[in-house]
C-alpha cells in the first residue's frame, strides 16, 4: 500500500487499484497501471464484455483477440468475480480492504445496494480513494440518465462546434469523451493519493463525463460567457480563421498564419509563383483578414496555390521560417512518424501468431526518473485468480475450486 | 472549507513560465488544489491569449479561465537582474513549468541541468509540440498543427466531406491534462523518494496515445482506416448519430446498441410501423440498414423539441442527449447548474468573471478558487517582499538593472 517514503521504481509502484470499470473508466485504469500501479481488473465470470469489441487481431474474434481490450488493459492483472453474489461481495470487500484505489462506472448508487459503496468500503479502509465515473455525476437531476461517448460529447458542448456549417454536428474520431473522462478522473485520483500520502485519509472522487467534456472545449464556454454569442461550427477554420487546412497536391496541409510574418510569407510565396492575385495589396495586410468580407476570395486564391504544391514543400517552407505548419497525416501514414519512433514512443511487441509485431502507443509523458512502462500486455480472463485469491487473499486451492464451481469466480 | 488540510497541494509553489493554452490550463489545475502558482510574465511579450493581456473578449475569457487563482509578476528575462530573480524563485519553488520552444529556457540558463543545481529536488515540467529530443525537437506547432500531424484532423469528419478536425485545440486541452498528471505523478514520486525530476511532455505523443487501439490495428491488420462521421469505427450501434429537431440548428444525439435499447426507443416514440420491420430486428441488421434507420428516426425528431425528446427517451433508459451550445450549458442545463460547473469570481474592478470548475468532485479536498486571473505584474510586492524578502534598497537596484522592464 501507499506509504510516505516507500520508494517505488515507478511513481505508483505498489499502489493497488481495483478496476471495476467499463467504457468510461477502463482508460483511467490503464493510465494508473502504466505508471506502476498494481491494477486488478475485476471481470465477471466468463470475461468482460469489452473483449467482444473490435478491431480483432487478424480479424478473428475471441476473448483474447480484441485489440480494443488489449490496448485499454495493458499492465493490469485479471481476476473473475461475480460481485452480485453474496460470497462475491464478501471477497470484494476483502480485496477493497487491501486497496488504495477503487475505480467504478456503475449507475450512481448501484454498488451501495450491494454494500460495496464508498460509505461501506471506507469503514474498513479509511484511506481508500474511491473513484466513481458516470455520464452525469453522482448528484443532480440527470444523475440516472444514460450516456455514451456520443451523448457525452453532445451534452458537454464539444459536438455543436465540430464539423462544417452545412453538416450535422460531429464527434471527434475515436472515444474522446470516454477518454477525457478517464483523463480527468486520473487527475482527481492523483490529487487524492497525494493528500493520502500526507494525511492517510482517503476520499470519494465523483467524475461526470458531461463536465469532463465541457471543461475540455477551449472556447465554447468562454465564447458564450464573455461575448454572449455561441461558438459555431466552422470546419477547419478554428474560430479565429487564421488557422486552416488546405487541399494540396498529395492531401491536406495545415497552415497557421498566427503572426503578421507568417501571413506575409504566405502571400510572398504565392506571389513568387505568380498566384497571389491581388493579395499583395495593402488592404490585405491584416493577418486576421480571413475573417472578414474578403474571406471567400482569399480562400479561393490560397487553395489554388496550395493545390500546386505538396504537403512536404509547404511544411518545409513554413518550418524553416518558424511557422507552425504541418501535413495532415492519414491513418495509413501514422506508423511512419520518424519523431515518434526516434523518441521511443511506439512499443513493438511480438504478437502471438506468426511472429507478427503489434505496435502499442507509448507514454503521454517522459520522465527523467523511471515513469511509464509497458511491462505486460493485457491479461487473459481470470489469469491471476490463483495469484490473487490463494497467494494474496489466503484462500486454499479447494476453496477457490468451490467458488469456481459455484460460478462466483 | 477553511481547514488547511482540505487543500491537497497547500505548501506547493509553482514557478509558472507557461503561456497560451496548454501550459496555463495545466497549472490552473494545481492552483485549484491550493498550490501557489506564480505566473512569470514579461512586458516584452504582451497580447498573447493567456499571456499578460488579451485583445478580444474571448481572449479575456480564456485568460480568466486558465489563470484564475494565480499570482503574476513581471520579469525581463533578457537582463541578468531578471534572471537572478528567477533563480532565487527557483530556490524556493517545488515545480517550474514552461512551454516555450526548446531554445528559450537553455538560453536563460534555466534548463533542468542548471535549475537542479539551485534546488536539488526540483520538478520541472517542459511542454512542447514534439518533445525536447528527436529530429523534430525544434519544429514549431499550434494546436491545429498537432491535430493534423497526429492523425486527428484527417480522421474527424464525415466520409463524404473534407476533414474538419477538432473544432478547438483539443491538443492543448490534452496537453494541459497530461502536464498536470505528470506533475502530480512527480510530486507523489518525490514524496516517496525525495527526488525531483524533469518531465518532457510532447503534445504530439499525448495526442497519439488518444488514438486508442489504432496503432495496434494498423500494425496487426494493415487496416485502411477512414473517417466515420458519427458512427463508431468498431463496436457498432444503430441508431448512432445526431438527429435534427425543431428549431434552428437543434440536434439530439441518440445511441442504441442492444435489442432491448432499440425496443425501448421505438416504444417511447409511439411504436411506428417501421419499428417491427425485419431489417431492424437485430443489432447486425440495424447496422446494415443504419442509413434508412437514421432517416426514419429523424422523421420523428424533426417534430420534437430537442430537450423534451431527450427527457422522453431517457425516461425509457435510452442514451440520448441534446447537442448543447455554449448558451445551453450556461443558461438552460439544470444538471450543470446543480453541479456548479461554472463559478463567478470578482476581478480587480469588482466585475464578476465566469470560470470553469474542475470536473472531479473530491469529497475531502474539493479545492477552491478564490480570485480571478491576476492583472499583469500585480503581485510584484508580494513575491519580491514576502517570498524573497527583498528590501527596498535591493528592489531599487533590481529595477535600475532592468529586472522588471
Amino acid at each position: 500500500m501507499l506509504q510516505p517514503g516507500s520508494a517505488g521504481n515507478q511513481p505508483l509502484t505498489s499502489i493497488r487499484v481495483l478496476d471495476l470499470s467499463g467504457d468510461l473508466g477502463v482508460y483511467c485504469g490503464k493510465l494508473l497501471a502504466d505508471v506502476g500501479a498494481d491494477v486488478i481488473k475485476v471481470e465477471p465470470p466468463g470475461g468482460d464484455t469489452m473483449r467482444g469489441t473490435g478491431p480483432f487481431l487478424e480479424g478473428l474474434q475471441s476473448t483474447e483477440n480484441s485489440l480494443h481490450w488489449r490496448h485499454y488493459n495493458t499492465n493490469k492483472r485479471s481476476i473473475t468475480l461475480d460481485i452480485t453474489s453474496d460470497s462475491g461481495i464478501v471477497l470484494l470487500q476483502g480485496l477493497a480492504s487491501t486497496a488504495d484505489v477503487l475505480l467504478e462506472t456503475f449507475q450512481p448508487g448501484h454498488l451501495s445496494t450491494l454494500e460495496l459503496g464508498y460509505e461501506h468500503l471506507s469503514e474498513a479502509n479509511s484511506g481508500l480513494v474511491y473513484a466513481s465515473l458516470t455520464p452525469f455525476g453522482q448528484t443532480g437531476p440527470y444523475r440516472d440518465y444514460k450516456g455514451s461517448d456520443l451523448v457525452g460529447f453532445a451534452m458537454g458542448g464539444y459536438m455543436y462546434v465540430t464539423g462544417w456549417p452545412e453538416t450535422p454536428p460531429n464527434k471527434l474520431w475515436g472515444l474522446q469523451a470516454y477518454q477525457t473522462t478517464s483523463n480527468r478522473a486520473f487527475i482527481g485520483i492523483l490529487i487524492a493519493l497525494y493528500h493520502r500520502l500526507a494525511t492517510g485519509e482517503g476520499q470519494h472522487v465523483d467524475v461526470s463525463m458531461q463536465e469532463a467534456v465541457a471543461t475540455t472545449t477551449e472556447h465554447v464556454n468562454t465564447a458564450y460567457n464573455y461575448t454572449g454569442e455561441n461558438a459555431v461550427r466552422c470546419g477547419f477554420r478554428h474560430g479565429g480563421q487564421f488557422v486552416a487546412t488546405w487541399p494540396c497536391k498529395d492531401g491536406y496541409v495545415s497552415i497557421t498564419t498566427n503572426t503578421a510574418k507568417a501571413w506575409d510569407d504566405l502571400r510572398a510565396w504565392m506571389d513568387q509563383d505568380g498566384m497571389a492575385g491581388d493579395l499583395m495589396d495593402e488592404q490585405y495586410n491584416d493577418r486576421f483578414i480571413l475573417r472578414g468580407e474578403h474571406g471567400a476570395h482569399i480562400e479561393d486564391l490560397v487553395e489554388a496555390w496550395t493545390l500546386t504544391h505538396t504537403r512536404q514543400e509547404i511544411t518545409d517552407w513554413g518550418q524553416a521560417n518558424h511557422h507552425p505548419w504541418g501535413p495532415v497525416t492519414t491513418a495509413g501514414e501514422l506508423l511512419e512518424n520518424e519523431q515518434l519512433w526516434e523518441r521511443g514512443f511506439y512499443q513493438e511487441v511480438a504478437a502471438t501468431s506468426e511472429g507478427k509485431k503489434l505496435v502499442y502507443p507509448g507514454a503521454p509523458y517522459k520522465f527523467s526518473e523511471s515513469g511509464w512502462q509497458l511491462a505486460s500486455e493485457a491479461p487473459s480472463v481470470g489469469e491471476h485468480n490463483s495469484q490473487v485469491y490463494c497467494d494474496e487473499l489466503r484462500l486454499s486451492a479447494d476453496e477457490l475450486q468451490a467458488l469456481i464451481r459455484a460460478g462466483v469466480v | 472549507m477553511t481547514d488547511s488540510s482540505a487543500l491537497a497541494l497547500k505548501g506547493i509553489r509553482v514557478l509558472d513560465f507557461t503561456w497560451i493554452h496548454a501550459g496555463p490550463s495545466a497549472t490552473r489545475i494545481l492552483s485549484d488544489q491550493g498550490a501557489q502558482v506564480i505566473k512569470v510574465e514579461s512586458n516584452q511579450a504582451l497580447s498573447v491569449v493567456g499571456g499578460p493581456a488579451s485583445n478580444t473578449a474571448r481572449g479575456l475569457g480564456q485568460r480568466h479561465n486558465w489563470n484564475a487563482g494565480k499570482r503574476s509578476i513581471s520579469l525581463n528575462m533578457k537582463t541578468d537582474a531578471g534572471k537572478e530573480v528567477a533563480r532565487r524563485l527557483v530556490a524556493v519553488s517545488d515545480v517550474v513549468a514552461e512551454n516555450f520552444s526548446g531554445r528559450v529556457m537553455p538560453g536563460w540558463g534555466m534548463d533542468f541541468e542548471n535549475i537542479v543545481k539551485i534546488r536539488p529536488d526540483i520538478i520541472m515540467l517542459s511542454m512542447s509540440g514534439f518533445g525536447r529530443t528527436g529530429p523534430w525537437k525544434d519544429r514549431v506547432s499550434y494546436g491545429q498543427t498537432l491535430q493534423a500531424m497526429s492523425g486527428f484532423t484527417d480522421l474527424t469528419g464525415f466520409p463524404d466531406t473534407r476533414p474538419s478536425g477538432p473544432a478547438s485545440a483539443y491538443s492543448d486541452a490534452v496537453g494541459g491534462m497530461t502536464g498536470a498528471q505528470a506533475v502530480m505523478l512527480a510530486l507523489i514520486q518525490r514524496a516517496r523518494t525525495g527526488k525531483g525530476q524533469w518531465i518532457d511532455v510532447s503534445q504530439m505523443e499525448a495526442m497519439s496515445t488518444l488514438l486508442g487501439p489504432l496503432a495496434l490495428e494498423l500494425s496487426a491488420n494493415k487496416a485502411d482506416v477512414q473517417r466515420t462521421g458519427n458512427r463508431l469505427a468498431h463496436g457498432g450501434g444503430a441508431p448512432h448519430g445526431v438527429y435534427r429537431c425543431q428549431g434552428d440548428d437543434r440536434w439530439l444525439a441518440v445511441t442504441v446498441f442492444t435489442d432491448a435499447e432499440f425496443s425501448a426507443l421505438t416504444k417511447a416514440i409511439g411504436s411506428p410501423s417501421w419499428a417491427s420491420e425485419e431489417r431492424f430486428a437485430t443489432a447486425e441488421s440495424r447496422q446494415s440498414n443504419a442509413e434508412d434507420l437514421d432517416k426514419l428516426l429523424e422523421s420523428w425528431t424533426l417534430e420534437q423539441n430537442a430537450e423534451e425528446a431527450m427527457h422522453l427517451l431517457q425516461a425509457a433508459s435510452v442514451a440520448a442527449g441534446v447537442v448543447q451550445t455554449g448558451k445551453d450549458m450556461a443558461e438552460n442545463d439544470p444538471q450543470l447548474r446543480e453541479r456548479g460547473i461554472f463559478q463567478q469570481v470578482p476581478d480587480a474592478a469588482g466585475e464578476l468573471r465566469t470560470i470553469e470548475i474542475a470536473p472531479y468532485k473530491l469529497s475531502k479536498t474539493p479545492g477552491e478558487v478564490t480570485k480571478d486571473a491576476p492583472e499583469f505584474g500585480v503581485d510584484q510586492d508580494f513575491v519580491l517582499g514576502e517570498i524573497l524578502g527583498v528590501d527596498d534598497e535591493e528592489l531599487a537596484e533590481m529595477a535600475i538593472a532592468g529586472a522588471f522592464d
